[in-house]
């Protein structure tokens, strides 16, 4: 391939990212507008776009049924918002993760930040407290707190001087993880009644969602997924390792601490939402990675859709396969997220292990 | 470009790796760190790249202290080229030598057109241009260390640390990327900081050198100051020969592997050799705890210049002069307190003609005697039949003829292995009994005399 050959589609390769995101957004957009077609109650489409219509004052309010209109904008909207929020946050912490660590195994789960979120949760429900915290129930409250304390813990307990060590940082936050999910695991076994609501929160779910609680997380995830976008290129040098991104001026202490800082806060912020929602951090980035390739300035952006989209997709099928039984009932997001996504992507992993394998 | 490392001391924990390191360099200088593993080269590297602070000392970098300096700052003056490299994640040659460009982008730029001018330069000098596309995963190690050095020059510094920066390169590849820091060095007045396992190679490029021991300098200053036999051996423990090469006219080292410990084993080895025949077994019979002499050698002779290296007693004729009445003498003195003798395959003339008569007596005077016969007499006979004549009569008295050095040295190593074996037998048998030694010297001298 000629000079000019090489750089020129080095030089595309911007508005090529440009145009994926931009379809990424698009493709997003639509994924919510189908998803609002999902559902026990029958709404037919053209209703949907007049209710939406309504919301934003182009549609004369008198042809909407206000039923139909209460379904979609108090149940439907919120909990879709959610996946989106949820996915999203989850994805871009994932990708904030495998990049500090470097380590395609790291998640949330590595800093024990999902298990710090599991305990403040299983405490809360087990207190029995009906508490409300600015319009936030204490679960919600609990298990955010859970997740950063934890975080803090294993920050603090594994830094030596004024550095961090990675590896260090792992082992403690596995034992802490460890440690941790044996005292959900207490908690469970004295729950008695309130075992079900554990559970429940342990696999992670969109059906209680409201309103208040995605305008509540909402600042967090923007400002956690902005702020990170901050720091793409200085991920993409700690690919190369701390001490070669030291040589090339990255601060990689301030880095690493800022990096983790912002991914336990998106994932606190997520987990405070909806639960314990496996494998969307570990699996969309990776996913991400074998189309997209490693460059986390594509990879951040791109990643955080796809896992907003993903997310809402496997709410929609929790939705329709609960729905011949029941109205109420339905199955725990977190269950789907696992039981199709794993599979999607061991094949896409066969097929590409080739250029993938480092 | 000034960089001055005063008085710095490093620890790991407790452990003092470096201690009163000083050294000063300018533009163009192209310094050369040697010492053996463990010595703190690579951590002297290390605290000069801000990943190690001193606890002690001062590195200076044009006057600031570069611990002080903003991370991005010393970027833009210094590179690294390491040990080893493992990238994360799957990134193509030419984004990996773009990140060299880091320091000189500002947060959200995107690479320019004059990034991309400095990335295809450096990657024509370092002839990697058409990988730009390749996965750096799936390079060869030559390959990938070329990318790294890339991505080093891409920061355009006026410091290139390199530690070791040659392990994974064949020859060819060396040779080249040395020849291209060099280069840099002489024409853009970079400053050269490598450490080099290869003495060679360091001699070849490096006009100063430090040699680091333990943690400390032991020898600072130009190249030839620091690279002398005397301070391999401190240092490294290695005997080794410094000349000057004759094609190169660098500084040449040739280590010697590094001095067995052998136990004496109180056998003296008579050598007759010459013009280079003996020069090996000088070394490995040292190592195999013998004690040897030789002679009688020319003076200015090759074997004879190995002997006074490894100082081995040798009696000595003047250059160029055959062998007289009196050295032939000495040497047959210094014969009779031999308790073996080897003859190489050297090629004899009217001058060394002598020697043989030596080997003569030796054996008439019942010291067991090894021929090497490796070469056939008659191409390094050079007196008309008269040296092919004295070998036959050695062989008539019963001299041990083997076919070359190696086999000399098991029949060597095996009679020692049967002297041992023989001794502890009788230390068993006479176990209640005052143990007696057996001396060595009367039972190889009956092996010599029953062959």
């Amino acid at each position: 391939m000629s000079t000019d050959e090489v750089e020129s589609t080095f030089f595309r390769r911007t508005s090529r990212w440009k145009l994926i995101v931009l379809l990424l957004v698009l493709a997003l957009i639509v994924t919510v507008i189908v998803s609002l077609n999902v559902g026990y109650a029958q709404i037919p489409f053209p209703d949907i776009l007049g209710i939406l219509g309504k919301q934003i004052g182009l549609i004369d309010p008198s042809l909407i049924s206000p039923q139909n209109e209460a379904i979609i904008v108090q149940i439907r909207l919120p909990r879709i918002l959610a996946g989106v929020l949820v996915g999203a946050a989850l994805a871009a912490a994932g990708v904030l993760y495998q990049g500090v660590f470097r380590n395609p195994m790291a998640d949330s789960y590595v800093l024990g930040v999902s298990a710090g979120a599991a305990v403040g949760a299983s405490i809360s429900i087990l207190s029995g407290i009906g508490f409300v915290f600015l319009g936030l129930r204490l679960v919600q409250v609990a298990a955010f707190f859970g997740a950063i304390s934890a975080m803090f813990l294993v920050y603090n307990i594994s830094r030596v001087g004024s550095r961090v060590p990675i590896t260090t940082l792992l082992l403690c936050g596995i034992a802490v993880n460890f440690f941790l999910f044996a005292v959900v695991g207490l908690m469970e076994v004295i729950a008695g009644d309130e075992l079900h609501a554990i559970v429940f929160w342990l696999v992670g779910g969109f059906s209680n969602v409201l309103w208040r609680d995605i305008w509540a997380m909402l600042p967090f995830i923007i400002i956690g997924i902005v702020a990170a976008y901050f720091y793409v290129r200085d991920l993409n040098l700690l690919a190369m390792g701390e001490e070669t991104a030291h040589h090339l001026g990255v601060n990689i202490e301030r880095a690493k601490q800022v990096l983790l800082v912002l991914a336990s806060l998106l994932t606190a912020a997520a987990v405070s939402i909806c639960g314990l929602i496996g494998f969307v951090g570990l699996m969309i980035p990776h996913l991400t990675r074998v189309v997209i390739g490693p460059d986390h300035r594509i990879l951040l952006p791109t990643s955080t859709v796809i896992g907003a989209i993903f997310l809402v997709i496997c709410d929609d099928i929790a939705r329709v396969v609960a729905t011949p039984f029941a109205s109420t009932l339905e199955l725990p997001v977190g269950i789907i997220t696992m039981l199709f996504g794993a599979p999607f992507f061991i094949f896409l992993f066969k097929k590409k292990k080739q250029s993938y394998a480092a | 470009m000034l960089l001055n490392v005063n008085g710095v001391e490093c620890r790991y924990g407790s452990v003092k790796v470096l201690e009163d390191v000083s050294l000063s360099v300018k533009g163009g200088d192209f310094v050369g760190i040697l010492g053996p593993n463990g010595s703190g080269k690579t951590t002297l590297l290390k605290s000069i790249s801000r990943i190690l602070k001193p606890h002690k000392g001062t590195i200076l970098l044009n006057e600031a202290d570069i611990y002080s300096l903003k991370s991005v700052d010393v970027a833009k003056q210094l590179a690294v080229v390491p040990q080893e490299t493992s990238i994360g994640f799957n990134f193509a040659a030419l984004d990996i030598v773009l990140m060299g460009r880091n320091p000189h982008m500002k947060r959200f730029q995107m690479e320019s057109e004059k990034d991309m001018a400095v990335a295809r330069k450096v990657m024509n000098l370092t002839n990697i241009w058409h990988l730009a596309e390749r996965p750096i995963n799936e390079l060869s190690g030559g390959e990938k260390q070329r990318v790294i050095i890339a991505r080093a020059l891409a920061q355009e510094p006026k410091i290139l640390l390199l530690d070791e920066p040659l392990t994974h390169l064949d020859i060819v590849n060396q040779l080249e990327i040395m020849d291209l820091i060099k280069d840099l060095c002489v024409k853009e007045k970079l400053i050269i900081l490598a450490v080099f396992h290869d003495f060679n190679l360091a001699a070849r490029y490096c006009e100063s050198a430090i040699m680091l021991k333990k943690g400390k300098v032991f020898s600072a200053g130009s190249l030839t100051e620091v690279l002398t036999s005397e301070n391999i051996k401190s240092v490294f423990n290695v005997d080794a020969i410094v000349t000057r090469h004759l094609v190169t006219n660098s500084v040449f080292v040739i280590p010697l592997s590094p001095q067995k410990t052998s136990p004496s084993k109180k056998c003296s080895i008579h050598l007759i050799c010459g013009a280079g025949t003996g020069t090996a077994l000088m070394k490995i019979l040292l190592d195999e705890g013998y004690s040897v002499t030789a002679g009688v050698l020319n003076v200015l002779d090759t074997d004879f210049e190995t002997a006074q290296f490894l100082k081995i007693p040798v009696t000595t004729e003047a250059p160029f002069s055959p062998i007289t009445e009196k050295t032939h003498k000495a040497n047959l003195e210094m014969i009779s307190e031999a308790s073996l003798v080897v003859l190489t395959s050297v090629p004899f003339g009217y001058g060394n003609l002598q020697n043989l008569e030596a080997a003569i007596a030796a054996v008439e005077q019942g010291i067991p005697t090894f021929v090497i016969d490796e070469v056939p007499i008659e191409r390094r006979d050079f007196t008309k039949g008269k040296a092919k004549a004295l070998l036959a009569e050695l062989k008539s008295k019963c001299a041990e003829f083997v076919k070359d050095q190696n086999e000399l040295l098991s029949l060597l190593n095996v009679s020692v292995e049967k002297l041992k074996i023989a001794k502890e037998e009788r230390d068993r048998f006479l176990a209640h009994l005052k143990p007696r030694e057996v001396p060595k010297e009367t039972k190889m001298r009956g092996k010599g005399e029953k062959s």
